[in-house]
């Protein structure tokens, strides 16, 4: 004892030196940690958490007993991820193959820089681009095939929009991380594959496919640590929040988000975010055991 | 980047490399074609969107969509304000505190690390989610319609200082730090004169990647800012829709209004030009900065 409070003596400039975003981190992510109790509470604004009574599980009953609302919501948070998750996954890696592939490798960068650019726009302003075109009656869609499509009033459609929108936005990006395992493949492989005659296609399935499949798998077992949480700004923009559409693109991120915005009912909101947390934990454990078992460098823990 | 050219050296330009610079190129215009309507139609005519649609070739080019934001004149200057204020103060801030982080994590006489590293690490397995969240910070904390809570839930992230710290411990030589320590620099001054200098490649491609995320940050702002002097540009945006949209609902405008934007609700050129001007600034200075954050990407998949 005497001597680690020697060490941490020593290292007291070390200690100075995390203790703001230690603070940081206990303020703004710790401390809210706490504040799940509210699940267990009827809970009072103007009592505060603690102050609020406790109504034991009477909030997760209130939950599972609106049945159509709460398993709608996790149905489809759990489907839009598995969308998401497989075309995303099967596009990033086409993509890069692709891109990889190029000879004109200036053309190929230049291209790679042009793709990126909807990572960085908003999902504020990705919604009036959204609506340039898809909107009923100025919409390019419905202009250009000569349709008169109510797109902001059919919530089968939007599966399917916001499917294309998540892949403009994110595949550029996405297929970035998988380039640079593309670059790190020893060349000697392909040189080898040249010699024994082998052609581009046999290249990229018997070389290219197997040395992305390490980096691909880690990708998808991180990613199931994120089932319960959606891109928000996705469900809760694009869609302008439109009741209309909530059958099919209420997260439960955006759920959340509504019932902060309008005030009520936080303790039934406050189960279904406890849910979320938990479930959340429970998966990110999972998916890092998992890696941990497969590929330990990769592991977050 | 530049080990891939190494690569392919015996492949013939043949008909293969045409087809996939045809298809690469279609998909190219897929991802830049909704960014190049935005600038189009910020400068196409109002009455000409509204009678004949979103063109990518209209025949009425016009100024006044652009005119029509610069009438939000005061507004959008404070916004922009705001969108900058938050944006340098937010970065410069999680720089400096999470590099002080990786480097005392990365320290290794240090008995401390163990422990930094799960306390950094709890928060990316549990949180205490949005609803927590705001209870906390507006009632305990009595935050409420406060910059802090737009500069302060972004400005330390896991990954992120995972990143620094892989950075610190990879291309650092520790000998370095040490042989300061030897000739007499103090632990401070080991840090802010030896090893941040050292870090500016990881913290080009944080401080990218955290000035993104603080310029595009709609929810933060969308829950705890209320006071339209504080509102930043992306709850501008979400503003100018909801107005938009009760316009359209509501049939009793008072005429003067309605003359005064000039019989239709200004919404198509004016605000893509809004559009325009918010994400502007992203677009001119993304290209220097894309060679740090692809070398960042791939510093933050390996392990820290």
């Amino acid at each position: 004892m005497k001597s680690f409070m020697d060490n941490i003596w020593k290292n007291r400039a070390h200690v100075v030196m995390a203790l703001p975003a230690f603070l940081v981190l206990l303020f703004i992510m710790y401390v809210p940690m706490a504040g799940l109790v509210m699940a267990f509470k009827a809970f009072d604004y103007s009592k505060g958490i603690f102050g609020s009574p406790w109504n034991g599980i009477e909030n997760f009953r209130f939950l599972l007993a609106s049945k159509s609302t709460f398993y709608n919501i996790t149905r489809n948070t759990v489907l839009y991820y598995l969308l998401f998750t497989a075309v995303g996954t099967l596009l990033n890696v086409t993509l890069a193959i692709a891109i990889d592939n190029m000879l004109l490798k200036r053309m190929a960068k230049t291209m790679q820089t042009l793709m990126i650019i909807p990572v960085f726009i908003s999902y504020a302003a990705v919604q009036f681009i959204v609506f340039a075109f898809i909107d009923t009656r100025t919409g390019i869609i419905n202009n250009t095939l000569g349709l008169n499509t109510r797109f902001y009033s059919q919530a089968g459609l939007w599966p399917w929009i916001l499917l294309v929108t998540k892949i403009w936005k994110d595949t550029g990006y996405g297929s970035v991380l998988y380039m640079s395992v593309l670059a790190g493949i020893d060349t000697s492989l392909y040189e080898a594959a040249d010699i024994d005659g082998a052609n581009k296609w046999q290249k990229i399935c018997h070389i290219t496919i197997p040395s992305l499949i390490p980096m691909i798998t880690v990708m998808l077992l991180l990613s199931v640590g994120n089932v319960m949480h959606s891109d928000t700004g996705l469900f809760y923009q694009v869609t302008r929040n439109s009741g209309i559409l909530y059958p099919t693109t209420q997260v439960l991120d955006s759920y959340v988000l509504n019932q902060i915005k309008s005030g009520s009912n936080f303790g039934y909101t406050a189960a279904a975010s406890f849910f979320q947390s938990v479930v959340g934990l429970l998966l990110m454990l999972v998916a890092n055991f998992t890696v941990r078992k497969i590929a330990p460098d990769n592991a977050l823990f | 980047m530049a080990k891939q050219i190494t690569n392919y050296k015996k492949d013939r330009f043949g008909v293969g490399q045409w087809i996939l610079i045809f298809i690469l190129f279609l998909v190219t215009v897929f991802f830049a074609a909704p960014v190049i309507l935005v600038f189009i139609a910020a400068f196409t005519d109002e009455m000409y969107i509204n009678q004949n649609g979103f063109s990518f070739l209209p025949k009425v080019w016009s100024m006044n969509g652009i005119n029509s934001v610069l009438r939000y004149g005061q507004q959008l200057l404070q916004s922009y304000g705001i969108t900058i204020f938050v944006t340098v103060a937010g970065t410069l801030l999680g720089l400096l505190i999470m590099s002080m982080y990786a480097y005392s994590m990365s320290r290794r006489d240090f008995r401390l690390t163990k422990f930094l590293s799960i306390f950094l690490l709890i928060p990316m397995l549990f949180n205490g989610g949005q609803l927590s969240g705001y209870i906390v910070f507006t009632s305990w904390y009595g935050l409420k319609d406060n910059l802090l809570l737009l500069i302060l839930p972004l400005c330390v992230t896991t990954m992120n200082v995972i990143i620094l710290r892989t950075y610190i411990a990879n291309s650092i030589p520790y000998e370095l730090m040490e042989a300061a320590t030897i000739d007499g620099a103090g632990d401070y001054r080991t840090f802010f004169q030896i090893t941040l200098p050292l870090m500016k490649p990881a913290l080009a491609a944080v401080g990218f990647m955290l000035a993104t995320a603080y310029w595009n940050d709609w929810q933060n702002a969308l829950l705890y800012i209320d006071s339209a002097s504080k509102q930043p540009l992306q709850l501008l945006l979400i503003k100018i829709q909801k107005s938009i949209e009760f316009l359209l609902n509501n049939n009793n405008v008072p005429a003067t209004a309605r003359a005064a934007m000039g019989g239709a609700i200004p919404q198509y050129s004016s605000t893509m030009a809004t559009v325009v001007v918010v994400i502007g600034p992203i677009m001119v200075v993304y290209p220097f900065f894309q060679k740090y954050f692809v070398k960042g990407l791939t510093v933050g998949s390996v392990k820290g």
